[in-house]
């Protein structure tokens, strides 16, 4: 049951996201942190630092980490290919049809406003992040100089990711 | 290089190991690869599968594996890409669930994290700034996304309902518009 449920859940997150990266940080949580419960707010902030800071598309390293979790290498590797599935499928039809249908205004328009909500979606995850990450002063001020530092130097975001990883060890 | 199985499988394989940072990050390097380095794909081609990738759900460095690899060798090309993209973070991710299953309660790790989880919220609210400026917001269309990040972030409203109604009315607009042409 478990593992139909990691499939499930991995495979409508492949599928219901739209703009890639941060966007599906908020459709990952809305599944394994509010439906299901496999992880809580602050461990799903773990998880994006993690995927942060290893190779990969984000939603593929989410899926590998909770699926490993909740259900071993089986799981790991149930939820990646549900993530995925949606993905091969979709790209298939869109190669052979997007092409064509791209120049239609009708077309356009969803796509116009489906931007507008990614960029919601976007801010909802920071949002969802930010509650698992301010727990206290300390966190505010590592935000706040990261913010400093990424606004105005854009590093990146491994060293960014290392020297707050210090910074925590040192001060924290 | 020839476009036989192994070596687009060993292209993207390279790709998935060594691009940090998520999907984003990986299009830049793919486009080195099969565009620049490889002449695989031309530049044109690669455009239009990078337009498509980001229209399509899913993770976009996934997507756009699909089409390079179907582009060159058809639906075992396409495995060969897919499976070279996913197989690096897959196995790295493996092995780090298992150390982090381990070590997470060590009071170093604690406070590396404890540190690293706000720095990501930055690390999102800088190119959200970005993206912002450049998607015509005005204050006619703003309430949008304010009233997403809200119902999502604040209120756990599941992104699925919003796409749908976003698409829902965006189809019902373009009927009304045909209807009524300006």
């Amino acid at each position: 049951m478990t593992y139909l449920s990691l499939f499930w859940a991995f495979f409508k997150i492949g599928l219901f996201s739209f703009g890639g990266g941060y966007a599906i940080l908020a459709m990952i949580q809305q599944e394994a942190v509010v439906r299901y419960g496999w992880l809580s707010q602050g461990e799903f902030a773990d998880v994006v630092a993690i995927s942060q800071m290893t190779p990969g598309p984000i939603a593929i390293n989410a899926a590998t980490f909770i699926g490993y979790r909740q259900g071993g290498i089986p799981g790991s590797l149930l939820c990646t290919f549900g993530v995925i599935l949606p993905s091969l499928v979709l790209m298939l039809a869109i190669t052979l049809t997007y092409l064509k249908l791209r120049r239609q205004p009708w077309f356009k328009n969803i796509f116009q406003k489906l931007r507008w909500l990614t960029l919601g979606l976007i801010g909802a995850a920071m949002v969802i992040i930010a509650q698992g990450a301010f727990t206290d002063w300390f966190s505010v001020l590592v935000f706040a100089l990261s913010l400093a530092v990424y606004w105005r130097f854009r590093p990146n975001p491994i060293y960014l990711m290392l020297g707050a990883a210090v910074f925590g060890i040192a001060f924290g | 290089m020839a476009k036989n199985i192994a070596s687009i499988f060993w292209t993207f394989f390279k790709i998935g190991a060594f691009t940090i940072g998520g999907g984003y990050a990986m299009i830049p390097y793919i486009h080195r690869e099969v565009v620049e380095k490889r002449e695989w794909i031309s530049d044109e081609d690669f455009l239009d599968g990078l337009a498509a990738a980001q229209s399509c759900p899913g993770p976009i460095a996934i997507n756009i594996s699909v089409y390079v690899g179907l582009h060159l060798r058809g639906r075992l090309g396409m495995a060969a890409a897919v499976l070279g993209t996913v197989l690096p973070s897959t196995l790295i991710i493996i092995l780090v669930a298992e150390l982090f299953g381990h070590y997470a309660d060590q009071p170093l790790v604690r406070k590396a994290f404890h540190a690293l989880k706000p720095a990501v919220v930055a690390l999102i609210a800088v190119p959200l700034v970005q993206m912002t400026r450049g998607a015509k917001l005005n204050l006619s269309n703003f309430w949008v996304p304010v009233l997403a990040m809200v119902l999502v972030g604040f209120f756990g409203v599941s992104p699925i309902w919003l796409i749908l109604a976003t698409i829902l009315f965006a189809v019902a607009q373009g009927l009304w518009r045909r209807e009524r042409p300006e």
